[in-house]
């Protein structure tokens, strides 16, 4: 008996002294190591790399600091074997700053970001677009200034128009860039070749017009392809891809000029949809997402893709779901000159109030963006290309010298506006009930009203 | 147990069994799916006609679970000092599992030693405010987490809880069901054997474990075995409280497990059929323990 | 209580520190993980709370909007819609197959206890993508079976069509959910008095009668129990829908508790999620209070 009071006794103990553990030391529980940890680690790293870290590191004592890097799956940024090596590299040259990396996926990601800045565990750097570091996170003051980083130097090698993306209405710099692409959609080309359907498109320009782009999805209807695509519309990402196919048709923007205000509701994005809607062998399909759709253009459910870009297509080959002939086309649009929607990865810095934090984040990120030879290493390791001159970084890459031609159809970077998370769930929701047969303008209208609704708060 | 042999053909019980029998294949099918999955290579999965049996079998998906990220295998760190203790460096999905199972575990010991104790008294002792405390307890047993979840949050998140398995656990624990549970138990426990025993003089604590536990212990085995599986399953504290590649449990890994528009079946699948595993185990040998257990609780409550 | 004599008060007194003493271990995770974080709830419901600034005070203003907000109740009614449909057909159908399989002579009943059984343990994340595969709209299984057999004319969008989805995520919810009822009705069937089933049937008892006037109120306290965990279990579906529609289309899919996480966690609405909280709490306490007088008349 005796015994067994003990026991119950301890176990009492033990719980309230893991209570306590986990409670009184400073976030020690959580991080993943405490402070004499990383030293060693970074030891070890150093005599890895032939101590030519040591004389070469500009960084003093106080540059030491444990930073966390928290990264959505941006090309390979997502894979801890390639992000290892570029944090190695880091460490060859800053030991003292110790970067443990998360992966987020694109299904939880903002949930997980969301949930850990109220629990009072947001990452240091995230490695992510402008409408999650500008126009979310920012625009609610949790990001920090990166006007330092943002020197003149930057600003004059950095393009304008991602220049543009990376800051808030008022120019407070929260994001800095590292790569871009301007996304695409695909076509099957052997289905297209089947159907006779080439002849409307311009294949050594990427481009076709909405007249031709109707014809030929209707020659490949005509040839027994009913399902030539996809407007997916069940949630989640790739809603650039139905954004820019509606804006593209007959010229619409999705938001004014000053991206103050969504502008989806001008009558030529309403004609594009009613187009769309019209159109055999396209469906408004609730069922899927952008990346259901992928998968289903590469087991030949699909014809076209239009949630597509460089990474989607040499992620599929590699893993030998393609067994195809794959065509990148611009968004048609009526001259034939489109207006692509670009990608602008890079970091931003979350304010946790930690000046040591702050300062060695930024050395991470002046690192990866500017070092001489690991620019070009960090843009590689995303699949996408440079936010400035580097060069021609995939010298005898055939797959990126294809897509190439797509990026100087980059069009306005318009999301930054507010409301950006509101907006799209309203997105989704509006291409929902286009396809479940309520009035395109009304739809139009509801998001519209919705979408500026959630901007101006 | 003596049964009659029924003469006559029942025609009723034979359309039943081949109707549940069809049935049967309908609820085994996802796992079958999922284990045939993770063996095919990754054209089979996204395939548009369905390969029922692999017509190749490959070990990609698993290779890749296991390479994709890691972590350490344990880290013990003592209270109030900063020392720590790391195991070896290990693929994730094994901490996940390992977390997972210490997990359900924990819930499960400190859920069946609180609900006993505060079944028993709830049952046997007579005391002031009982009553208030058993409706507020049946009132908040069907409460979803959900409900409470952002308070919960900020909580975890001011206790520093934010981000360890214990931020999980202490819900589970504090979640009222199995005190109620417990307290159908205990009240089947004969009055006058807690009477003889105190008239030997023994004390409420001894009266408790020598006296009730043994009475109550099919309930606890019942309660065990709920909390388990309850706790390996939910998905959704787990998605709001967790976030270190390290913290993560099995089932929150793998829905994590996804590139940028891109889900790899695979991957999801090699993931499912490891984190299932464990768990079938447990049914399996555990079978006539649970089944006992449960109706013992069912048929009291 | 007593109050005669002397010794009932010290009784009473003695009786009331060994129960807390007993209930404390529980009471510091009921009060501090449950209870706590419901008068959070309730306390901020009244806030216009968000992240990174102060919480201001408006009062009702969340409870107004609350119940203008159709997305809100539509959320409600089908959460309502998937516990009424869910938690009936679940009983009945876990009976059912129980009553067949109860007496199957050796390995049968165990097996397919066990296969009904898988589901449970199979995982909300992986069932769902199987699922969804299932029932997609150009090569799922469904539209297969179901045009070849010619039970359908075309294929059906089964996820992506209003009038479709929510049944879907229902049918999923109870190949999740059947397993352990059916476990419980199985032993439950088996422990029923026997003698009692033969007197009847010598008698000249027919087999409904024997089922409906012996069998069913010796098995009623399971039902009970059954019956409270499938509520509890029908209200926290939330994976399913996270995992499979986002609550679309067109919100048909929306229930209460994804609508809290999305706007607790994508619009950042603590206070209006709480609110929805409270509204979804006080009608699963007076659900539950119900649920246990039922029990307790029994």
């Amino acid at each position: 008996m005796k015994k067994r009071k003990i026991t119950a006794l301890l176990m009492s103990l033990v719980m309230v002294c893991s209570l306590t553990a986990c409670g009184g030391k400073d976030t020690s529980t959580s991080q993943p190591e405490p402070a004499p940890a990383p030293a060693d680690n970074t030891a070890s790293q150093d005599t890895a790399n032939q101590d030519s870290a040591e004389p070469a590191a500009p960084a003093d004592a106080a540059q030491a600091a444990d930073i966390t890097l928290w990264t959505y799956p941006v090309g390979s940024w997502g894979d801890s074997a390639t992000v290892d090596a570029l944090i190695a590299n880091f460490n060859a040259v800053y030991p003292d700053i110790h970067v443990t990396v998360e992966y987020l996926d694109y299904t939880n990601g903002d949930d997980q970001i969301n949930t850990a800045i109220e629990g009072n565990q947001a990452p240091d750097i995230v490695l992510e677009g402008p409408e999650r570091l500008v126009a979310n996170w920012g625009a609610r003051g949790l990001m920090v200034d990166l006007a330092d980083l943002w020197t003149d130097d930057a600003k004059a090698a950095i393009y304008e128009s991602v220049e543009s993306a990376c800051k808030s209405s008022d120019g407070v710099y929260y994001e800095y860039p590292l790569c871009m692409t301007a996304h695409t959609m695909a076509i099957n080309r052997d289905i297209f070749e089947a159907a006779g359907a080439l002849q409307y498109l311009d294949e050594e320009k990427g481009t076709w017009t909405t007249e031709n782009f109707q014809k030929a999805i209707q020659a490949v209807y005509d040839s027994g392809q009913k399902n030539v695509g996809a407007v997916y519309c069940s949630g989640q990402g790739g809603d650039q891809g139905t954004r820019a196919l509606i804006n593209n048709l007959y010229g619409g923007t999705f938001t004014n000029p000053e991206h103050t205000e969504y502008t989806a509701n001008s009558p030529e994005n309403i004609k594009a949809l009613e187009l769309l809607k019209s159109m055999d062998g396209i469906n408004f399909d609730a069922s899927i997402a952008g990346g259901d759709e992928v998968n289903m253009f590469c087991n030949g459910t699909f014809a076209v893709a239009f949630c597509w870009n460089a990474t989607q297509e040499k992620n599929n080959m590699e893993q030998g779901n393609i067994n195809f002939d794959v065509l990148p086309m611009a968004f048609p649009s009526e001259n034939g000159e489109p207006q692509l929607c670009g990608g602008i990865w890079g970091f931003g810095i979350f304010d946790n109030g930690d000046a040591a934090k702050i300062a060695a984040s930024k050395t991470f990120i002046d690192f990866m963006a500017n070092d001489e030879t690991q620019a070009a290493l960090s843009v590689k390791a995303s699949n996408f290309w440079p936010v400035k001159d580097l060069g021609n970084i995939y010298e005898g890459d055939e797959l990126m010298s294809e897509y190439a031609k797509f990026i100087p159809y980059m069009g306005d970077y318009y999301q930054v506006v507010g409301g950006w998370a509101e907006a799209r769930t309203a997105w989704w929701n509006m291409l929902q009930q286009v396809g479940s047969g309520t009035d395109v303008s009304t739809a139009v209208e509801e998001f519209v009203t919705t979408a500026n609704t959630a901007a101006a708060k | 147990m003596k049964k009659k042999q029924t003469k006559h053909v029942d025609v009723y019980k034979i359309i039943s069994v081949i109707i549940i029998a069809i049935l049967a294949f309908t609820f085994a099918f996802p796992l079958y799916w999922i284990i045939i999955g993770s063996f095919k290579t990754s054209a089979a999965i996204n395939s548009a006609t369905p390969q029922w049996w692999p017509e190749e079998w490959v070990l990609d998906n698993y290779r890749k679970l296991f390479s994709k990220q890691t972590a350490e295998l344990w880290e013990i760190s003592i209270p109030f000092t900063s020392v720590s203790f790391a195991g070896p460096t290990v693929p994730a999905a094994i901490r996940w599992l390992l977390n997972t199972v210490f997990m359900a575990v924990a819930a499960m010991i400190l859920t069946c030693a609180t609900s006993a104790m505060a079944g028993y008294a709830l049952a046997k002792k007579r005391f002031v405010g009982r009553t208030l405390l058993f409706s507020l307890i049946v009132c908040a047993m069907a409460l979803p987490k959900q409900v409470i979840l952002i308070p919960l949050l900020r909580e975890m998140a001011s206790l520093e809880l934010y981000n360890t398995i214990w931020a999980v656990i202490f819900p589970i624990v504090g979640w009222p069901f199995g005190v109620f549970l417990m307290k159908q138990f205990a009240e089947g426990i004969p009055g006058e054997m807690m009477e003889a025993a105190k008239i030997d003089g023994a004390g409420e604590w001894k009266t408790f474990y020598t006296i009730a536990l043994p009475l109550i212990k099919p309930g606890i085995g019942a309660l065990a075995i709920f909390t388990f599986i309850n706790s390996w399953n939910d998905y959704f504290m787990q998605l709001i409280m967790l976030t270190s590649t390290k913290n993560l449990t099995i089932s929150l890994g793998i829905a994590k497990l996804q590139a940028e528009n891109a889900t790899d079946f695979g991957l999801i699948m090699a993931g499912a059929a490891l984190a299932a595993i464990p768990i079938i185990v447990v049914f399996l040998i555990f079978q006539k323990y649970f089944t006992k257990g449960i109706t013992m609780g069912a048929v009291k409550g | 209580m007593a109050k005669q004599n002397p010794m009932s008060k010290a009784l009473v007194r003695r009786e009331t520190i060994a129960g807390y003493a007993f209930m404390l271990p529980s009471l510091i995770f009921f009060l501090g993980f449950v209870v706590y974080p419901m008068i959070q709830c309730v306390y901020t419901s009244f806030f216009d709370a968000t992240m990174n600034r102060e919480d201001i005070f408006i009062g009702l203003a969340n409870y107004k909007e609350l119940f203008q907000d159709k997305t809100f109740l539509g959320a409600l009614k089908n959460t309502v819609v998937i516990v009424i449909v869910s938690v009936p057909i679940t009983c009945i159908f876990s009976l059912w197959v129980s009553s067949v399989i109860y007496d199957l002579k050796g390995f049968a009943c165990s097996a397919f206890r066990c296969i009904f059984y898988l589901p449970v343990v199979t995982g909300s994340v992986a069932v769902a993508v199987v699922w969804k595969w299932m029932f997609n709209n150009y090569y799922g299984i469904f539209n297969y079976i179901g045009t070849n057999t010619g039970l359908i004319e075309q294929n059906i969008n089964w996820l992506g069509d209003e009038r479709f989805a929510l049944g879907c995520i229902i049918l999923i919810l109870l190949t999740t959910s059947v397993g352990q009822p059916i476990v419980l009705y199985v032993s439950a069937l088996n422990n029923v008095d026997q003698s009692l089933v033969e007197a009847a049937e010598v008698d000249g008892a027919t087999k409904f009668q024997c089922f409906w006037k012996i069998k069913w109120p010796q098995i009623m306290p399971t039902t009970l129990y059954i019956l409270v965990i499938t509520t509890i279990n029908s209200f926290q579906c939330f994976a399913l829908i996270q995992l499979l529609t986002s609550g679309g289309p067109n919100h048909s899919t929306d229930t209460i508790m994804y609508y809290i996480y999305y706007n607790a966690f994508k619009l950042y609405r603590y206070g209006y999620g709480n609110a929805m909280g409270v509204v979804l709490a006080i009608m699963i306490a007076l659900l539950s209070a119900l649920q246990f007088k039922m029990a307790e008349s029994k």
